[in-house]
């Protein structure tokens, strides 16, 4: 079995003293797609936030490569290599294509040109609208860009909050063909979706979140393989 | 036309003090959302500070004005670690840093008082002599204000546009959560705004009293203006502040020359009124447009 990368054990975190995520345990293993399911409200936004330091963790941990992250500060996270593309992609819409690519690699700038040209090659729509200012953008190119800011961070964990959130199906269709890329070239991703038809194909493993705890774990088939599941869970 | 040239002139000079003075307490609503009400008395202190490096410790005018600017980059900091640290981490954040830097400010001026007195003191660092544009002689003062507001000003527009620091500042003043989804510790972001901002009040201090004296309650005019240029702009708009500050400046000059300098401010309010009503972002407001 391929080793973890990031370890979330018996991890609990919320809002205000109001417990969201209670007693989580999962890992995302080097190298596979990971994928966290469920229903809206139900603590997947908020685990992501957890692990990048934006929710405080009240208690179990969370690792990466074995060393403890839930005590650092956000900042400190992203330089350890966990970096997050967050729902709706939050892009600095005053900003350029390009300045938002390299915002997305203040915190490690080494390598940062290369990187520039990999997020040309992938997505080469950005490098057509490099000059343009991200409030501009369609939605489909915002969460492209959004995408290609998390690559420009060069981390070894690449955390997505549901990339297909509000596009069209053909936009969508697109996205995750730049996502299944990555995971063919065997980038790490923690990935966040509602419709677990769409990834279930492709992901290594699957966790399904219910009212902040894990109800289920597996491979995609064998979610598909579990109506029973898929209908109370998911209501596909 | 020399009514023309000199309305002109004032009005660069007036327009360069305002836009230095706005430009840090714009920077510090866009990104702390805080209104800092005790920029006018940073600016006053920098303006006291320049007068006594010059007078009683014997600094040539360059290394007052730059000893005026640390210090009251140091006041910022101050006042970052002493009040607004610890009220962002409680609600009511704005309401709470507005009353506080109200407070910070008071204190200031008091110290200046008992420093050095209640009487109007002038400002050594000048400039002898004018420059003659067809029958209007403009002071070299004039001309040296307008001449350091420009290179603050383009330094500060190369800091946010070209540098990784005013990368990490515009992102935190756009979205802070993503800021610090990047990397970015917004803390440190806080920090540096507030520094540079009383180093920016510090040398606008020193240009107005240049043209006026120092008393420790100085600060109040310009810190008001400086208000009314950034609500004109819209609030946290640095770019945008610099220009309503140009532009008000110039109309300043107008009203003083063409009404009488008592009908100036009534006219900037009167602008303020307008524009809130017209546009309640400000001329060059926070509203995005955005796709779709």
């Amino acid at each position: 079995m391929t080793e973890a990368a990031l370890e979330i054990v018996d991890a609990s975190a919320g809002y205000a003293g109001r417990i969201v995520l209670d007693a989580i345990r999962l890992s995302a293993r080097k190298g596979e797609l990971t994928a966290i399911v469920g229903p809206n409200g139900h603590g997947k936004s908020t685990l992501l936030k957890a692990i990048s330091g934006l929710v405080p963790v009240t208690s179990g941990e969370i690792r990466l490569d074995g060393s403890r992250i839930d005590r650092l500060r956000p900042d400190q996270i992203v330089e350890r290599g966990v970096i997050q593309v967050p729902q709706g992609d939050l892009l600095f819409p005053a900003m350029t294509v390009h300045e938002n690519l390299l915002m997305g690699a203040y915190a490690n700038s080494g390598g940062a040109a290369e990187r520039l040209d990999f997020v040309f090659t992938l997505l080469p729509k950005l490098k057509e609208r490099r000059n343009q200012t991200a409030g501009t953008l369609s939605g489909g190119e915002r969460r492209m860009c959004g995408i290609g800011r998390g690559l420009m961070a060069g981390g070894e964990v690449l955390m997505l909050d549901e990339p297909s959130l509000g596009l069209a199906p053909i936009v969508i269709e697109q996205i995750y063909e730049v996502i299944f890329n990555l995971r063919r070239e065997g980038r790490t991703i923690l990935l966040v979706e509602e419709n677990a038809e769409r990834i279930a194909e492709h992901a290594d493993m699957i966790h399904l979140l219910d009212n902040g705890r894990i109800a289920w774990s597996g491979l995609g088939a064998e979610l598909m393989a579990r109506p029973e599941i898929v209908e109370t869970y998911l209501g596909v | 036309m020399d009514v023309l040239i000199q309305i002109v002139a004032s009005g660069l000079t007036l327009g360069a003090m305002y836009a230095v003075a706005t430009i840090g307490l714009s920077l510090v609503y866009g990104s702390l959302n805080m209104l800092n009400m005790a920029h006018g008395a940073i600016l006053t202190l920098g303006g006291y500070i320049c007068y006594a490096a010059i007078v009683h410790a014997g600094l040539n005018p360059a290394l007052a004005l730059l000893a005026a600017a640390f210090v009251c980059a140091l006041v910022g900091l101050l006042i970052y670690f002493s009040a607004a640290l610890p009220l962002l981490r409680a609600e009511n954040f704005e309401t709470n840093i507005f009353i506080a830097t109200i407070g910070i400010g008071s204190v200031i001026e008091n110290l200046m008082l008992k420093g050095f007195g209640p009487y109007p003191i002038p400002q050594p660092l000048a400039v002898d002599g004018q420059v003659v544009i067809g029958n209007v002689h403009i002071p070299l003062q004039n001309v040296f204000i307008l001449g350091v507001a420009i290179v603050l000003m383009a330094a500060v527009a190369i800091l946010l546009q070209r540098t990784s620091t005013g990368r990490a500042i515009r992102a935190t003043s756009m979205n802070r959560e993503a800021a610090q989804l990047m990397g970015v510790r917004v803390g440190r972001v806080y920090a540096q705004v507030l520094a540079l901002s009383g180093a920016l009040a510090a040398v606008s201090g020193i240009m107005i009293s240049s043209i006026a004296t120092l008393t420790p309650v100085m600060g109040a005019d310009p810190m008001l203006k400086a208000f009314i240029v950034c609500v004109v702009a819209g609030l946290g708009n640095v770019y945008g502040a610099v220009i309503a500050a140009i532009a008000l400046g110039l109309l300043e000059a107008a009203t003083q020359y063409v009404l009488g300098v008592r009908w100036s401010f009534a006219t900037l309010l009167l602008l303020v009124i307008l524009v809130l009503i017209w546009r309640p972002y400000g001329l060059f407001g926070k509203q995005q447009v955005v796709r779709l």
